[in-house]
């Protein structure tokens, strides 16, 4: 499918503002927009649909994610936020009925091509729940989970220190290796969740509203990570906490409802995907400005 | 995604800007009284004014104190954060008109009883405050039109004000050698200049109505710049 129907940048709005005001825009006010373009893109989403038993649950997305960028996915429930994500490791295909129509490209190989095995895309595209999800399990072994099947048992201790460091978890567990991870607070569970998912050294994490179960200080913590684990990894987070999306990520989507004429049927369209400095302070559509000026629920 | 939410922290925005916006109305009041000082050298009158001052300066606080309030509780973004950042600039530029009016006044006294040195300065500085007036007036329908036409009209409307100002010390040059003359010359020359000041005060409000439309902040004249 053709990139006409790409979600619009709010660039035009705002340059056509400009001009009818007679301002010319300067280049050191689109900072945010300096590399856009040129950065290195991990997904391209062109066209893509996904119907669930072939009723549509978001229709027509096209947007590219960038490397080592945070991109956050905002919207009103249901306009498929986790819908989405679920695309980008393959997860979809583990719902009944689930279908994704389109293209996406995992650094420009089809990541729904014949050859790609999902289960190996897993492993290079983790994913991090709304609710941890430890396993019952000592926190060593958690962590040790991943590289353990994927037969990396040599230096496994480093390994295993390694992803609870980079979890900034370490300092926290480290005398207490071999406890059930359970015995974790809510947040320590979250962070152990992210060190189970790097210690298989993805190059992508997906993160399903991350925070939601978690007080402000655990959400400060997890935030904190975010913007640590960018410098290794490239990151797309769901989140219903708008201030959150602003925090942390570089780059947000809003996706909202749309309805056919009828008001019978109801899917996810992407309506504006921009530098998240612009989404906040001068979106270009008018839907996104009312929704993240919480003037419409 | 019609339901409207978030309706009182819209209504309080909304009183805010209103308040804000009706500090202007107090400046025009302040002008009004100025000229009218300068023109009857009425002392007392000009003493009010400068008294009067506080009630500008109380509203710029408590304007200032609630829009902080706002940021600091409802996280606003988007357009409302434009408006909430033009609105604490507008205070500061409407707390200096303010405070112009109380120089001027304060130079009321060192004029002196006699009869104005030079009728012509005096037309030409009560001309400029009616201008200026009318400067005040249109910003404020600027900003609440959110109407960016109108608020670059400023600039030429502010035009007038610089010219008449030009004149004042042109006339104040050529004012002669007598002392109290001078130094009634170079008393009305600050005033002029204080009333000049007013009308920038109006065209920078007028550049923040801008900035709330676009989202770009210009200046619509750059003194540094004057052939932009």
């Amino acid at each position: 499918m053709a990139h006409d129907d790409r979600a619009r940048t709010g660039r035009d709005t705002r340059e056509e503002a400009a001009a009818r005001a007679g301002i010319a825009v300067r280049p050191e006010e689109f900072r945010h927009q300096r590399d856009s373009g040129r950065r290195e893109r991990v997904f391209e989403l062109k066209g893509v649909d996904v119907l669930y038993s072939g009723v549509t649950a978001v229709k027509g997305v096209s947007m590219d994610i960038h490397h080592k960028d945070v991109t956050a996915l905002i919207g009103p429930s249901g306009c498929g936020k986790s819908t989405l994500l679920r695309c980008f490791n393959r997860m979809n295909d583990l719902i009944p009925g689930a279908e994704v129509r389109g293209e996406i490209l995992y650094h420009g190989e089809d990541l729904y091509g014949p050859a790609v095995d999902p289960v190996q895309a897993r492993k290079l595209i983790g994913m991090v729940f709304q609710k941890p999800n430890p396993f019952p399990k000592s926190i060593y072994d958690n962590v040790a989970f991943g590289p353990r099947i994927l037969g990396r048992k040599d230096g496994l201790d480093e390994t295993v220190e390694k992803a609870l460091r980079g979890a900034a978890l370490w300092d926290e567990v480290k005398d207490r290796l071999k406890d059930n991870a359970f015995g974790l607070s809510g947040g320590q569970q979250q962070r152990l969740c992210i060190a189970r998912c790097i210690a298989v050294q993805p190059d992508t994490i997906l993160m399903d509203e991350p925070c939601s179960a978690l007080d402000p200080i655990s959400t400060g913590k997890i935030e904190d990570l975010m913007i640590e684990l960018k410098e290794r990894f490239s990151i797309v987070i769901v989140t219903h906490n708008m201030q959150q999306a602003a925090r942390v990520s570089d780059r947000t989507a809003f996706l909202m409802v749309e309805l056919d004429a009828d008001e019978q049927n109801r899917w996810g369209r992407l309506v504006e995907y921009d530098e998240t400095e612009k989404i906040f302070t001068n979106p270009g559509d008018k839907r996104t400005e009312d929704y993240v000026s919480g003037k419409v629920g | 995604m019609a339901e409207s939410v978030r309706v009182y922290y819209q209504e309080e925005l909304e009183q805010l800007e209103a308040s804000a916006l009706g500090g202007l109305d107090m400046v025009s009041t302040a002008l009004d009284r100025t000229l009218e000082a300068i023109e009857q050298t009425d002392i007392e009158l000009a003493q009010i004014v400068v008294a009067d001052d506080d009630r500008i300066d109380g509203r710029y606080l408590e304007v200032h104190q609630s829009l902080i309030t706002l940021l600091a509780t409802q996280s606003p973004v988007a357009t409302d954060l434009r408006l909430i950042s033009a609105l604490l600039h507008v205070l500061k530029n409407i707390e200096r008109m303010g405070d112009q009016c109380v120089n001027v006044c304060k130079l009321i006294p060192l004029t002196g009883n006699e009869p104005p040195a030079d009728e012509e300065m005096v037309k030409r500085i009560l001309t400029m405050g009616r201008q200026t007036r009318t400067l005040i007036a249109q910003a404020k329908r600027a900003f609440s039109e959110r109407d960016v036409e109108l608020a670059r009209d400023l600039v030429r409307q502010d035009d007038v004000v610089d010219n008449l100002n030009r004149e004042c010390f042109h006339l104040a040059l050529a004012i002669g050698d007598d002392a109290d003359k001078r130094e009634w010359a170079m008393t009305m020359l600050l005033a002029a200049r204080a009333i000049e000041r007013i009308g920038d005060n109006a065209v920078d409000i007028g550049e923040q109505v801008a900035f709330v439309v676009t989202g770009l902040f210009r200046e619509f004249e750059d003194a540094s710049h004057p052939a932009q």
